[in-house]
C-alpha cells in the first residue's frame, strides 16, 4: 500500500472525506497519467494532445470592379487521418508519374521533389503539421486577405 | 467507420438556406456491387500501373474512413455555402 493510498483511507477513517469521495480520489490515483501514449487521440508525450484536424482560415474582404461586395469567408477542416491516408496514396504513385509531377511543379516555380514522401516517412510529417501554423496577411488596394493554416 | 451522411447548405441572397442531407450509405450500398463486378479489371489495370491491388484498395479505404469530420464553409454576404461529411 503507498502512501498516498494509506492517507486516503486515513481521512476516511477521521470522516474528512465520505467513502465516494475516497473511491474517486483512490480511481483517480490508480488512473493512467493523461498524456502518456502515442495511440491515435493521444498525446505526443510532450504533454501536448495530437491534434486531429488541419484547419485553413481565410478571411478576404474584396471587391468587384472596385466596390466593396462584402467579406468572404473560408473555413476548412480536414481530418489529419485524411492527410495520413493522401500521404499513403501518394505512396503509390508509380515513380514515372512523380517524375513528371515533379517537373511540371518545378517549371511553376514550386521545387517540391514528390518522390521523398514514403510512407517511412509519414509519421514525421505529419507529426510537424501539429506546431505549424502560417499566417498570411496582406493588404493591397482594395483588398485584405487574411489566411490562416493550423493544426488543432 | 466509413462517412454515412453529407451535409450541404446553401444560402442565397435573401438568406434562405437550403440544407440537402445526402445519405452516402446509400451511395455506398449502390457502388459495392459495381465494385465488385469491376473489381477484376481494377486488378488488372493496378497490375499494369505495377501498384500493388491490395495496397491500393487498403489506402482507399482509409480514405474512406478519414473522410468523415470534413467541414468546408464558404460564407459571403450574398451567399453561402457548407459541406460536412458525419
Amino acid at each position: 500500500m503507498n502512501e498516498h493510498r494509506r492517507q486516503i483511507l486515513q481521512m476516511l477513517s477521521e470522516g474528512k472525506i465520505s467513502a465516494d469521495e475516497a473511491e474517486r480520489l483512490i480511481s483517480a490515483m490508480e488512473a493512467p497519467p493523461a498524456f502518456s501514449t502515442l495511440s491515435d487521440g493521444g498525446s505526443s508525450g510532450t504533454g501536448k494532445p495530437r491534434p486531429k484536424y488541419l484547419r485553413v482560415l481565410v478571411d478576404a474582404e474584396e471587391g468587384s470592379n472596385g466596390a466593396y461586395d462584402g467579406p468572404t469567408k473560408v473555413n476548412v477542416r480536414v481530418p489529419m487521418q485524411l492527410l495520413r491516408a493522401g500521404v499513403r496514396l501518394a505512396g503509390l504513385i508509380p515513380a514515372q508519374a512523380l517524375l513528371r509531377a515533379n517537373s511540371a511543379m518545378q517549371e511553376k516555380g514550386v521545387p517540391i521533389d514528390l518522390t521523398q514522401i514514403k510512407p517511412e516517412n509519414l509519421e514525421d510529417l505529419v507529426e510537424q503539421l501539429n506546431d505549424l501554423t502560417v499566417d498570411v496577411d496582406q493588404k493591397e488596394a482594395g483588398a485584405k486577405v487574411k489566411v490562416r493554416v493550423f493544426c488543432e | 467507420m466509413i462517412p454515412f451522411v453529407a451535409v450541404v447548405s446553401l444560402r442565397n441572397q435573401e438568406s434562405r438556406t437550403f440544407r440537402l442531407w445526402i445519405p452516402l450509405f446509400l451511395i455506398w450500398m449502390l457502388l459495392l456491387p459495381v465494385a465488385v463486378l469491376l473489381s477484376p479489371l481494377i486488378f488488372i489495370a493496378c497490375l499494369f500501373c505495377r501498384v500493388n491491388p491490395f495496397r491500393g484498395v487498403a489506402v482507399m479505404w482509409q480514405i474512406l474512413n478519414a473522410l468523415a469530420d470534413t467541414d468546408v464553409e464558404v460564407e459571403h454576404r450574398s451567399a453561402g455555402m457548407s459541406f460536412h461529411i458525419l
